[in-house]
């Protein structure tokens, strides 16, 4: 799987856009996300994996704990899908033209 | 950490296309099925059969499925003819969270123009929901329709 398609399937689950949402405000544990969410700490433990998987999730163990938080390459990654995403309509745009053109002939 | 890494910037886009800027107006606009890359960009990928790009402001642009099913996938807010569109961005989400793409046409010698896109709003503040969850950005909600779509071209 190409990385920023896990990162977009990473982010097709709207817990985990949560847990990234709430990682924007600094590093957090398991424990202090699962007490913001909705959602069980087994849960959480769960979607931090894929978000790890993904590059948008690192962390770093602080003494007994385990702290996440965001990792930019991720969003690099995502920064360039969305890039990528009106290149290509684009360039289908000026090939129409040229067609055009081509169509014409010289003029 | 710095807000840069945890934002996402405009997208801008610059293309010179052999034609006057009213052609490539109408084509962007008004011929967009001949060239928009549907199985690809859409919200029903391979389902999506065509799009419509409405005239004038008010008017929106939509994906139609094979089964008939639509699609709104943004609304016109700027028309001036042949210089510049502008349009509201929603695909596959609701109107309130859309961001905002802006196109100009501007000719750099007859018969040549320059398109230049500008995708913004991915950082707009948010109102309601988000707001009173304590969320600090607009950022979930426009991710979320790119996931949405990414994944749906797959």
């Amino acid at each position: 799987m190409e990385t920023y398609e896990a990162v977009l399937d990473a982010l097709g689950d709207r817990t985990r856009r949560q847990i990234v949402q709430r990682l924007r405000a600094g590093p957090s544990s398991v424990g202090e996300l699962a007490a913001a969410l909705p959602v069980s700490r087994p849960a959480v433990s769960q979607h931090l994996t894929v978000l790890r998987r993904s590059g948008l999730v690192s962390y770093s163990e602080l003494g007994t704990r385990n702290l996440y938080r965001l990792d930019p390459a991720g969003l690099i990654e995502l920064r360039a899908w969305l890039d990528s995403f009106w290149e290509a309509a684009l360039d289908r745009y000026a090939q129409r033209i040229r067609e055009d053109s081509a169509d014409r002939g010289p003029q | 950490m710095p807000d840069n890494l945890t934002s996402v910037e405009p997208v801008r886009k610059s293309i010179t296309v052999p034609a006057a800027p009213e052609r490539a107006f109408e084509l962007f606009t008004a011929h967009i099925q001949e060239w928009w890359p549907l199985r690809t960009h859409s919200v029903g990928g391979e389902h999506a059969v065509g799009v419509v790009f409405g005239e004038g402001v008010g008017a929106p642009i939509i994906e139609t499925m094979a089964d008939g099913t639509t699609s709104v996938w943004g609304t016109v807010t700027d028309w001036e003819p042949p210089h510049r569109v502008a349009f509201t961005w929603h695909a596959g989400t609701p109107e309130d969270e859309a961001t905002r793409v802006e196109v100009t046409f501007t000719q750099d010698r007859p018969g040549s123009t320059v398109v230049r896109l500008v995708h913004s709003g991915w950082d707009r503040r948010p109102d309601g929901a988000s707001a009173r969850e304590g969320y600090d950005s607009g950022w979930e909600p426009v991710i979320a329709r790119f996931a949405e779509i990414g994944a749906s071209a797959r």
